[in-house]
């Protein structure tokens, strides 16, 4: 009986010194240890930040990996789309046109109104799927060739023509373009003639790019005179090309784009992808996207120095300001937009 | 007899088995995609079939332009390859020695490293700030860049670099084995050197030529790297084209009937140059 008894004790006691540490360490660390979380985002300094902010202290938590897959939206948004019934992605990093089309299609989980990754989010901003960050679209020019900050009306004077350069479309910078352009002609979005007419006058275009580096070698070279781009990166490139400046546009105003974080529906790690996002939409990594990146931040609680919320847009007012493009209408038109674009704006 | 062909059929197996799981079920289902539309308002495939895709190219002046283009650029690179490449073939096969391997081994780089590579290089020679425009500015030839990146010569001028091997290897291959004395009883004949080129060592080429053609042509008409790292998105091609309509504005029942077409016409090409080399060998025989 006594035998049987300690045998119990001792039995009881291995089992508790089992138990214990992983009731005292964080029960998570076994729970995910051997999982891979897979995440499609941008390279470069977005890359750097997230691995510095997100990925190193998520590792560390959970005993997971994490698998960061670079690239454009382009190939994580075919990935989804072609995995729809098998994902093997968790969280993609899309462009504020593609969220709500994703959501639609029902590749991203909705966001959900009652988490707080939602309600620290300025309210209206999580459009399909969480917003990220904020960063408009306005014209990087070479300070040599335009003396003042421009106006979006100044890329077509006849001085700067077949100085333009645009980026590579579809992208959130020609859209933006084909919505200014189509307010300069008095109409919007919704009338493609009159933006696709518009943007056609600024043929013939100087440089398609696709990265920065391209378009600011040409502009300090004096070939290119303006390009409209997306602040945030630029901004941050910017100190180390002291002739070019960057101008955000009053009439109108530069067109708003967001950042949006989705969660892949059905995806293998739905709670680590959960942890992940707190922690990219959370306050230390948006502020050192803010001051780092210049990319606006949208949580409620992050608050910038002045130095920093000058070239940022950081409060709902200032959104209030921008130009807002009817995104869920863009995408639809992208087939059609993009051959035009081809022929009309690249002369193919 | 029997006996060798059934063995044969198992000697393939391996291959058709592989080539039927990576190529032709794939292949099945390209086709069948590209009978597919999406949704409205979708990036998603609708239910049902349609020929929506294959009216839409065909009506579509801008694919016609893109086809057109593509068939015209691989041409004009086939007919480079081989102006550039029989000189080059002919030494090869006549040289002897270290010359000639190390001039097969340069013309074999570019199959190696693939066709990324060169084209990035490429971008260095011929941007509006790399050597090419540098040296002619600072030799005071020219004042701003010339264009050389996003035209159609830049394309070409890729392509030929990256497809030269393609058309260089078979001549290799055929003018190698060309009997020497044949020319020389030729000359001894009082031929010129442009007559024995012109009446002898060309025509009994030929089966080179062709298969080096239909591969460069081939290889041109499907290119996607070249034309879009050098075009800078300005040269539509059938494969830039397609490439933008899977990849950017996700369309891939659309895209997959742009890529079936691309098929389509390789297999025509194929059929063609068979049918060719059929002719000029029963002429042969028939001379």
């Amino acid at each position: 009986m006594r035998d049987t008894l300690s045998n119990r004790a001792i039995a009881a006691a291995l089992a508790a010194s089992i138990a214990l540490p992983a009731m005292i360490a964080p029960a998570l660390a076994e729970d995910f240890k051997g999982k891979t979380l897979v995440v499609g985002v941008w390279g470069g300094d977005i890359e750097r930040l997230l691995r510095q902010n997100v990925v190193g202290p998520l590792e560390a938590e959970t005993g997971a990996k994490v698998e960061l897959v670079l690239g454009g939206t382009g190939d994580r948004l075919a990935r989804i789309y072609a995995e729809k019934a098998n994902p093997t992605m968790d969280i993609a990093f899309l462009n504020i046109y593609e969220a709500p089309q994703a959501l639609k299609d029902g590749v991203v989980e909705a966001p959900d109104p009652k988490s707080p990754l939602y309600t620290e989010i300025w309210d209206g901003m999580n459009n399909g799927c969480y917003a990220m960050s904020l960063v408009g679209l306005g014209i990087a020019y070479n300070k040599k060739l335009v003396s003042s900050p421009p106006e979006w009306a100044d890329m077509w004077k006849p001085e700067y023509k077949g100085k333009i350069a645009v980026a590579a479309y579809p992208g959130s910078e020609g859209d933006g373009l084909l919505g200014v352009a189509a307010r300069l002609a008095g109409k919007d979005e919704h009338d493609a003639d009159a933006a696709f007419a518009k943007v056609g006058e600024l043929k013939p275009i100087a440089l398609t790019y696709t990265n920065l580096d391209e378009a600011f070698a040409m502009m300090d070279a004096g070939e290119v005179a303006m390009a409209p781009m997306i602040s945030g990166y630029v901004l941050a490139a910017l100190k180390t090309h002291p002739d070019i400046g960057f101008s955000f546009p009053k009439s109108p105003g530069p067109v708003l784009v967001r950042d949006m974080l989705c969660l892949v529906k059905n995806s293998p790690n739905p709670e680590l992808a959960k942890k992940f996002a707190e922690l990219a939409l959370g306050v230390k990594n948006q502020t050192d996207y803010a001051e780092q990146l210049y990319f606006g931040p949208t949580n409620k609680n992050v608050k910038l120095p002045e130095s920093v919320s000058a070239d940022v847009i950081d409060t709902p007012e200032e959104v209030k300001g921008l130009l807002q493009m009817d995104w869920p209408y863009v995408i639809t038109q992208r087939s059609d937009w993009t051959q035009r674009w081809n022929k009309e704006v690249l002369g193919q | 007899m029997n006996g060798p062909s059934s063995k044969a059929v198992l000697f393939l197996l391996p291959a058709v088995a592989l080539s039927t799981v990576v190529f032709l079920l794939p292949f099945g289902w390209l086709v069948y995609a590209s009978f597919k539309v999406q949704g409205q308002g979708s990036l998603l495939m609708a239910d049902g079939l349609s020929v929506a895709n294959y009216m839409r190219l065909v009506t579509d002046s801008y694919f016609a332009a893109a086809l057109w283009r593509t068939v015209w650029l691989s041409a004009v690179s086939t007919l480079l390859c081989l102006v550039i490449g029989l000189p080059v073939a002919r030494l090869i096969a006549t040289g002897s020695g270290r010359a000639k391997g190390l001039l097969l081994a340069l013309m074999l780089v570019p199959l190696v490293c693939g066709a990324l590579l060169p084209s990035l290089g490429m971008i260095h020679l011929l941007g509006s700030l790399g050597v090419v425009n540098g040296t002619l500015k600072m030799l005071g030839l020219i004042g701003g860049s010339i264009k050389l990146l996003g035209t159609t010569g830049g394309v070409i001028l890729g392509m030929v670099q990256a497809f030269l091997p393609l058309m260089v290897l078979p001549l290799v291959n055929t003018l190698s084995r060309l009997p020497r004395d044949v020319e020389a009883a030729a000359a001894s004949l009082g031929a010129s050197p442009i007559r024995v080129w012109r009446r002898v060592i060309l025509p009994l080429a030929m089966p080179g030529i062709v298969a080096g053609a239909v591969l460069v042509f081939c290889a041109g008409f499907t290119a996607f790297v070249t034309p879009q790292v050098l075009g800078q998105g300005k040269i539509a091609t059938f494969g830039t084209v397609a490439y933008q309509q899977a990849a950017l504005v996700l369309d891939w029942p659309f895209a997959s009937t742009l890529a079936v077409v691309v098929l389509v016409a390789i297999g025509l090409t194929l059929i063609l140059s068979a049918q060719f080399d059929r002719l000029t060998k029963r002429r042969r025989a028939l001379a």
